[in-house]
């Protein structure tokens, strides 16, 4: 039996390409479904955990976050032969979970979607923000003592685009093209979105504070 | 000489997410912040927000996947990986054509017929 399993890529890779598809373009490499499966296994699987956590801030919650990555995985599989050994398998995994997320998960959820032609407003923001404000020491200090799960709620709270592109780049450190690539859009959106995103969480993270008092009010 | 401080500011974003590619730019904004303590307090200051965002992030976004996913996932690929040697099993497509054409007091019918057939070798 096992003989015969190390024979087929041959037999495989004699036939036409009309019925094998694109499993002969993985003979050309000269490897058998078995050794695919292992390689799979031995590369891509090291990524669950980031891609379970990543899916939980996707969905808001652990059934539609199991059921993504096991979708990811399942998938990532079945077109594993279409990826090039050697490039950037996690990032790989990420703009299957993204895409399979936006496409599939988000469809019944009915937003209106963010705006993101304010490609400029990042860059007016932080050019009229020469002078640092004081004081920013002592709500460092208080942010750093809010719960991990007001930090994950503010996440969850600010809108999808951007909260996607806060976690690819401060959780995950994607640079910002291959974000670009993950979700499927523009650098410049990236940014835009990148720059909002933290902006907003950063409120959200303040007010909290300001709540639970560990921060002593009087931000405007 | 040196960039205006304008130009700076605008850049910081980039500069401290490490995403200037250009050196020459890159040199610019670094050369300047050298010089410029105004714009040199901004950088830290937002690269200091920055880190703590990015700390908090990563202390409390790092669930572990629940062992009941990791055996979903374990199934899933032992099911897909036995379809596709299922599929994979040596098979042709035998397609034949036939054409008919009769012809009687001078009308012309013409027929054709295809019909698909999958041989598949069985390796068990």
């Amino acid at each position: 039996m096992a003989i015969t399993l190390d024979l087929m890529p041959t037999e495989i890779s004699n036939q036409g390409s009309r019925d094998a598809g694109g499993l002969v373009r993985v003979d050309r490499e000269k490897e058998s479904a078995e050794q695919r499966r292992k390689r799979f296994e031995d590369d891509a699987l090291q990524y669950m955990n980031q891609l379970y956590s990543a899916a939980l801030r996707y969905t808001k919650n652990p059934a539609d976050a199991q059921d993504l990555v096991q979708d990811t995985y399942a998938k990532a599989y079945v077109s594993f032969h279409q990826f090039e050994p050697g490039t950037n398998l996690k990032a790989w995994l990420y703009r299957i979970l993204t895409t399979t997320f936006i496409n599939t998960y988000r469809k019944d959820q009915r937003r209106p979607k963010q705006s993101d032609q304010e490609l400029e407003d990042w860059q007016i923001a932080d050019a009229s923000s020469h002078t640092s404000d004081q004081g920013k020491s002592a709500e460092d200090v208080a942010l750093e003592h809010l719960p991990d799960s007001d930090i994950k709620r503010a996440l969850a709270e600010i809108p999808e685009e951007f909260r996607i592109a806060v976690y690819l780049a401060d959780v995950e450190g994607f640079s910002y093209k291959e974000i670009a690539e993950i979700v499927g859009v523009p650098t410049g959106t990236v940014m835009s979105r990148l720059h909002r995103g933290r902006k907003q969480l950063r409120e959200k993270l303040t007010d909290y504070a300001l709540e639970l008092g560990y921060v002593k009010g009087g931000k405007k | 000489m040196s960039i205006p401080c304008d130009k700076c500011c605008e850049s910081l974003v980039l500069f401290i997410d490490n995403e200037i590619d250009d050196s020459a730019t890159f040199n610019e904004i670094a050369f300047h912040l050298q010089d410029c303590q105004g714009c040199r307090g901004e950088m830290e200051s937002q690269r200091a927000a920055l880190n703590l965002i990015q700390s908090l992030l990563t202390r409390s976004c790092c669930e572990s996947a629940p062992s009941s996913l990791q055996e979903q996932i374990a199934l899933r690929l032992s099911e897909l990986a036995s379809q596709e040697i299922y599929a994979s099993t040596q098979s042709e497509i035998i397609t034949q054509y036939r054409r008919t054409e009769i012809t009687i007091d001078g009308q012309t019918s013409i027929e054709i017929e295809t019909s698909h057939e999958i041989r598949r070798d069985f390796p068990f």
